[in-house]
């Protein structure tokens, strides 16, 4: 509990576009997040971490409209959680945790991307050459014009993830969620992926939030590093959030500290 | 086989054919791709229950096929959105309650009553005048419902928490998918029978599956498969004096086996683009 969560680097001069207010997740009797404060900026790159079930990804059901808060309150946009109108939602891309992807959906990678366009466009409206062209600029965003026609299931699963990220670009979101988008994939993939977002991030003036476990892959690149157990631990700039006692206290002996400042999941009885 | 053209009960029966043969290999492609198999299949013996209500209780049959139809899907859409239970039980519960509920309707009639049994096993050939209205103003309305909300159901079959978290609605979709399956099954119930009905959902839509990787290209074989089978089925039906509704899913089936034999996917499954 070392932090309120709103020191940071990052100016804030300006009223965030996420604010958590004492909000609390889940079902009465079961809490997967508890009495969370937490402002985010427009334009900041901000990790999520925490262990398995700390509710990381309820964070991003929550910010996505879909689970609004049993306590307290969350603002998305100046609008309460529970009121989030469906053109509010196409303004939040969302690369949800890997699932299967049946491999015989009959649909092509630009077909996919396009589905990004859907929630923008409305009921009622065909997509025409304007939204085309929109899904084309995130493949190129992504580097997978040339696979356009590729049957989605013929795809690596990096460039799977490549290509729902396109789909998340195609609704020309504010914010750009990502859970865990590197498990499952090598780790050449993992960088891909993760310079990808970075590039995003910096070239398209996103709000990101990415959830992880990779913490030594993203604590050079994210503005403000966000720790959870169903509680806030800790949140600001990575060097003061990375602290051996407070990830000792989240992570458990699990998890060490070497001189190098490199995060190590081990255990910790064996170094000593 | 042309004097039997000349026939009004054959010209009607072909034309209902054609059109529940569309209609349910169109909607078939959703079931498929949204994995709702088993849905329909429920959906059928609880219209069923209607349709034997309504002969009981002396009121329109088609009506309470409706009635009971949509509160199946319905409370099937409720209990999946819920999570509460899965989905397997919860059909499988209400599929068996609906088909007693039948059973004790047509119990409880004083005398047999034929046109029950039409409703289960399927009588194209007795299709009345007023009948093939309904199901013609049903098809419309489902059809016409399918082309304008499809850009949505295609993307909830695809990924539904997907599609909701990017600003489809798609709780809303996902309800009206299932009231155009219920309809489709309605509509169904005199050509195919509440028993084989499903196959006619399922069957077109699982053929062309095996033939393409497109949508567009999937409803079209679909539909031609769907509208086939159905047609020639009743012809079988009506030169052979065989019932119409194992006629028409027999051949399906038929044509389903063949496909998979020769399906280009299963010839890719080894060759897989690895690309990097």
């Amino acid at each position: 509990m070392s932090s309120d969560g709103t020191e940071g680097s990052v100016s804030t001069d300006h009223s965030p576009i996420i604010r958590f207010d004492h909000a609390s997740f889940g079902f009465p009797g079961l809490i997967a997040l508890k009495d969370i404060s937490l402002p985010i900026y427009d334009g900041e790159f901000v990790g999520v971490i925490g262990p398995n079930g700390s509710g990381k990804t309820t964070l991003c059901r929550a910010v996505l409209g879909l689970l609004p808060p049993v306590e307290g309150h969350l603002h998305i946009f100046d609008c309460a959680c529970s009121e989030l109108r469906c053109h509010h939602r196409a303004q939040i891309g969302y690369l949800p945790q890997k699932g299967v992807v049946d491999r015989n959906f009959p649909v092509t990678v630009l077909e996919t991307v396009m589905m990004g366009r859907y929630g923008a466009l409305g009921l009622l409206k065909r997509p025409g050459k304007k939204d085309r062209q929109i899904a084309m600029d995130a493949l190129a965003q992504v580097d997978m014009v040339s696979h356009k026609d590729t049957a989605l299931g013929h795809l690596s699963g990096g460039q799977q993830q490549r290509v729902f990220i396109a789909r998340a670009l195609a609704q020309q979101p504010k914010v750009l969620i990502l859970d865990e988008p590197t498990t499952g994939l090598d780790i050449t993939m993992q960088h891909n992926v993760i310079e990808l977002v970075q590039h995003l991030h910096d070239e398209l003036k996103l709000t990101v939030l990415l959830i992880t476990h990779d913490i030594n892959m993203i604590r050079s690149r994210v503005d403000r590093l966000v720790l959870l157990k169903t509680r806030l631990y800790a949140a600001g700039p990575p060097a003061e959030v990375l602290k051996p006692e407070i990830l000792h206290q989240v992570y458990g002996k699990e998890l060490v500290i070497t001189e190098k400042d490199l995060v190590i999941v081990e255990d910790y009885h064996h170094h000593h | 086989m042309l004097d039997l053209l000349a026939y009004d009960f054959m010209q009607r029966s072909l034309l209902a054919s054609a059109m529940v043969g569309g209609l349910c290999s169109i909607i078939g492609v959703f079931v498929v791709l949204r994995g709702l198999a088993f849905v329909g299949a429920g959906t059928s013996h609880a219209a069923f229950a209607g349709v034997a209500l309504g002969y009981l209780i002396g009121w329109p049959p088609l009506l309470l096929a409706i009635v009971f139809g949509l509160a199946t899907v319905w409370l099937t859409g409720w209990v999946e959105e819920r999570g509460r239970m899965k989905l397997d039980v919860s059909i499988g519960i209400l599929y068996t309650t609906t088909m007693a509920l039948g059973i004790l309707f047509i119990g409880l009639m004083k005398s047999y009553n034929a046109e029950v049994y039409g409703y289960l096993f399927g009588s194209v050939l007795s299709v009345t005048p007023e009948e093939l209205r309904i199901i013609g103003a049903l098809s419309v309305l489902v059809l016409s419902l399918l082309l304008l909300f499809a850009k949505e159901l295609y993307f909830i079959a695809f990924d539904q928490e997907m599609a909701e978290a990017s600003g489809v609605p798609a709780r809303q979709m996902f309800f009206l998918l299932l009231t155009l399956v219920a309809l489709t099954v309605v509509v169904s119930l005199k050509t195919v029978g509440a028993i084989l009905v499903f196959a006619m959902i399922l069957i077109p839509a699982s053929t062309a599956y095996q033939l393409t990787h497109s949508l567009r290209t999937l409803t079209l074989y679909s539909a031609c498969f769907g509208i086939t089978t159905s047609v020639v089925g009743v012809l079988i039906s009506a030169i052979w004096d065989v019932p119409s509704g194992p006629a028409i899913v027999l051949l399906a089936t038929a044509i389903f086996f063949t496909a998979v034999l020769f399906s280009p996917k299963r010839v890719k499954r080894t060759g897989v683009v690895h690309s990097h």
